[in-house]
């Protein structure tokens, strides 16, 4: 193993990136999560299977999709870069790729939080005079944490592994938008394998650690 | 329940018995694995090849670099087609090549390419400096041939160092093309050969001849190879003159 | 208050259009005959499809006006059957989750935490975690929570079931004391008759989402109509009485009725309060045509016969004894004693028949 300054660059690009990308879906899976949850409203289930999508397809397929959406050819690609905004080969299109693949874990962890807490106890809040933002924040999120903070730690480790959609959005520019899973992929390719076994115990460490976390929480949890 | 387990049973023994028999038939295919640059015309010269029925070929196309790995991994491949020497001599030195079958077939050239409707004017690879060129794409600068040939170029020139900061690697010559063609990076470096075939780019800057590098596509039998003879074939038909008449019409060099 | 709902539900209609004031209002019915719906309904948990809710003058809902008040604008506290504590607040925090709206309240009855707390005898579960409170302290802290948020509607949603009999005689006093130190109209749900006659002043009576009888509970529930939906075991007659003299080593305490007429009740010490409850099950009174000689009987109180109800095997006999008296005999017996109305009867009750509530 190999642990060069390129190692802890990759890395630490890996985790900031993956940090950010999941600090992005956090507002909206959890927004998302609770509409799924509790309300009916029409095209419910096509949003929830458009959601469920970048969990089943190919990532290189979503890849694709966003390639076409953001790419300068496209109207939001031109619109963006003439506000100079690069989303294609720039670290922007690593979090764009991390965000929409593990958005989809982290709606479905939340969402099956949310719909355990026992809407009785929201319904007795409503008539003690809470507002609907009131029972969210001191009511429902409170007992439905640690299925949102499971399910955030599941979106990170996700996002740290995520490949396909990533090399087609950002490609693979060391140093740039390389983040641990395509250095794994462009080490092997040069034939580098002992930078490529390093990078992999990397992964599989941090993949162990927060996946065994997640499963914690979830296991701690409460009976409402 | 029985009757679909038997149903399927034998649904999955006569897809076996097909695919055995497809096997059989690709017994006396012999794979070529070519450099990315060959595509179209590799494709060309096959479909002529192939027209007598006794004749199976079949292609396999990517960068030199990844098809070598992949010859010594044990792929097996009949002919290996690279787009340098660099890789061909690695393969040697590993004693995968049939000694005595190695031979220099074409020569290309480099060319820098921008999206045909790009407003950029880029006149010597110095341009390349413009900060209006964001993002060059290149095949990967240390091992795909177009890519080694082209970083060798520039620093040849004295410009690598600063144009390495705006490069993207990407898999291969074609999909330099490619990006070129998106619009997602303002130029590139592809052989001449490739620029011929895409409409949604154009040659900015043709690398001469003489002060370019020297671009030499050399062929070979690989040993473990199992169908000699059909590969000899093969081999001698690429030397042909029709061959060498398609090689010219895609605009390579033939060298003799 | 006026309540006129139509709720379509899964095998019937909660069909039910009443106008009642009274300071308890009991719903009384077997599970599943839509009681908790029409809680709900009131609270504005539930859609109604057509009807009209009225509390004090205010329209909380009507589908003809299309007004429809949310939850947090009806004023009404809602006790449900299991509490629904929030588990992530402490007590302290659960009963005062409401009390900011009461800066805002119409009602300034002046009800304070201290009072409340007192009245429920809670103040020391204050600093416990919410889980860690026995099945009737959570209903008491449930209560204080709906209370202190100072509701001009009480609803409870049968708030003793969960309870084994033992806490339940012990909380009942507690809802009565509710009802008598806090004067907010309630509206309280259940299929136990004891807490009905213990509480009530008017009751309505509903069976599959429909309304069967309405009235003052004595006479409503031992009605022709109602009586069917008592289980056997729960046909009781509850009194309001006070406490005369206690009498440790004869076992007994002697109360008065409000008619004046004193009966021996099972001993206690001495009452602290003016007033207080007790019942005796209409199957452990005898009737006599004679007034009997040397049984141990404590209480043998002359009556005369109101009313006869004929149900099947079973007999309803009223009886005025001073207080009126529901006996439950068998048809046989009716025959035997030629019992009807006007016939002079003597009521034999055991002291220790009596249970104090």
């Amino acid at each position: 193993m190999i642990f060069s300054l390129d190692t802890w660059q990759i890395t630490l690009f890996s985790i900031s990136v993956g940090l950010a990308s999941a600090l992005l879906i956090l507002p909206f899976g959890i927004a998302l999560a609770w509409l799924f949850a509790r309300k009916q409203w029409p095209l419910k289930s096509v949003v929830e299977t458009i959601v469920l999508l970048p969990l089943v397809m190919p990532p290189v397929s979503t890849g694709l999709i966003l390639l076409k959406i953001f790419g300068r050819r496209s109207p939001l690609g031109q619109w963006l870069y003439e506000r100079g905004i690069e989303i294609v080969f720039n670290w922007k299109g690593v979090l764009i790729a991390m965000s929409v693949m593990s958005f989809p874990l982290l709606v479905r962890s939340v969402r099956t939080s949310f719909a355990e807490v026992n809407p009785r106890l929201e319904q007795i809040a409503a008539t003690l005079g809470a507002s609907p933002l009131r029972i969210f924040f001191v009511v429902t999120v409170p007992l439905a944490y640690k299925g949102i903070v499971a399910g955030a730690l599941l979106a990170f480790s996700r996002a740290l592994g995520e490949f396909g959609a990533t090399i087609l959005l950002a490609g693979n520019i060391p140093g740039k938008t390389q983040t641990l899973s395509l250095a794994i992929y462009n080490y092997v390719q040069l034939g580098k394998d002992s930078e490529a076994y390093t990078m992999l115990g990397i992964t599989v460490g941090l993949a162990f650690l927060f996946v065994w976390c997640s499963e914690w929480l979830l296991r701690t949890r409460e009976k409402t | 329940m029985f009757l679909f387990v038997r149903k399927s049973f034998s649904v999955a023994v006569l897809f076996i018995i097909l695919l055995s028999a497809q096997v059989n038939a690709w017994a006396d295919e012999i794979l070529v694995s070519a450099a990315a640059s060959l595509i179209d015309v590799l494709q060309e010269i096959g479909a002529g090849y192939q027209a007598n029925p006794k004749h199976a070929v079949k292609f396999n196309f990517g960068p030199s670099s990844g098809l070598a790995r992949q010859i010594e991994e044990g792929a097996p491949a009949d002919i290996f087609f690279s787009a340098d020497l660099a890789q061909i001599d690695a393969l040697e030195k590993n004693n995968l090549i049939e000694p005595g079958t190695r031979k220099n077939l074409l020569s290309n050239q480099l060319v820098i390419i921008v999206p045909a409707d790009s407003k950029i004017a880029i006149k010597s690879p110095k341009d390349l400096l413009k900060p209006d060129v964001k993002k060059i794409a290149l095949a990967e600068p240390s091992s795909v041939p177009v890519g080694v040939y082209s970083r060798k170029y520039l620093a040849d020139e004295g410009l690598w160092n600063q144009v390495k900061l705006k490069i993207v690697p990407v898999q291969d010559v074609r999909a330099t093309l490619a990006s070129v063609e998106s619009g997602n990076v303002e130029a590139g470096f592809v052989y001449k050969t490739d620029a011929a075939i895409s409409r949604k780019v154009k040659i900015a800057y043709e690398v001469p001849l003489d002060k370019g590098p020297k671009i030499t596509y050399p062929v070979a039998i690989v040993k473990e190879s199992k169908r000699k003879d059909t590969t000899r074939d093969f081999l001698s038909y690429l030397q042909s003159p029709a061959a060498k008449n398609a090689f010219k019409k895609y605009g390579f060099v033939v060298l003799d | 208050m006026r309540l006129c709902c139509h709720i379509p539900l899964a095998s019937f209609a909660l069909d039910v259009d009443v106008s009642f004031d009274a300071r308890v209002t009991a719903i009384f019915g077997p599970s599943g005959s839509g009681k908790t719906t029409l809680l709900d309904a009131v609270a504005g948990l539930r859609d109604i499809a057509r009807g009209e809710i009225e509390i004090g003058g205010k329209t909380l809902f009507s589908s003809a006006r299309k007004i429809n008040l949310s939850p947090q604008r009806r004023n009404i506290g809602y006790v449900p059957q299991e509490g629904a504590l929030f588990p992530n607040l402490s007590v302290r925090r659960n009963i005062l989750f409401g009390a900011e709206r009461s800066a805002h309240a119409t009602s300034a009855n002046g009800i304070g935490m201290e009072h409340v707390l007192e009245v429920l005898e809670i103040a020391h579960l204050l600093p416990r975690p919410v889980t860690k409170l026995s099945g009737g302290e959570a209903q008491r802290v449930a209560l204080a929570r709906a209370i202190l948020s100072r509701p001009q509607l009480l609803l409870l949603d049968e708030p003793l079931a969960a309870l084994d009999i033992g806490l339940k005689e012990k909380i009942l006093p507690y809802l009565a004391r509710v009802r008598d130190e806090f004067a907010i109209p309630m509206i309280y749900v259940t299929h136990n008759v004891t807490e009905v006659l213990t509480l009530a002043d008017w009751v309505l009576v509903i069976r599959g989402g429909r309304l069967l009888a309405q009235g003052v509970p004595r006479e409503t529930l031992t009605s022709g109509r109602a009586v069917r939906e008592i289980p056997e075991e729960q046909l009781e007659n509850v009194f309001t009485v006070n406490f005369i003299d206690a009498d440790k080593a004869a076992g007994r305490s002697r109360v008065g009725l409000s008619s004046g007429v004193e009966i021996f009740v099972p001993y206690v010490a001495q009452v602290d309060r003016p007033t207080f409850q007790v019942r005796v099950g209409a199957d452990d009174i005898l009737v006599g045509t004679q007034r009997p000689e040397g049984i141990s009987a404590g209480n043998i109180l002359p009556g005369t016969v109101r009313a006869v109800d004929m149900i099947d095997d079973q007999a309803l006999v009223r009886v005025d004894a001073g207080e009126d008296f529901c006996v439950r005999l068998t048809a046989g017996a009716v025959t035997r004693l030629a019992l009807d109305v006007g016939c002079p009867v003597f009521l034999i009750i055991k002291t220790r028949s009596f249970r104090l509530l």
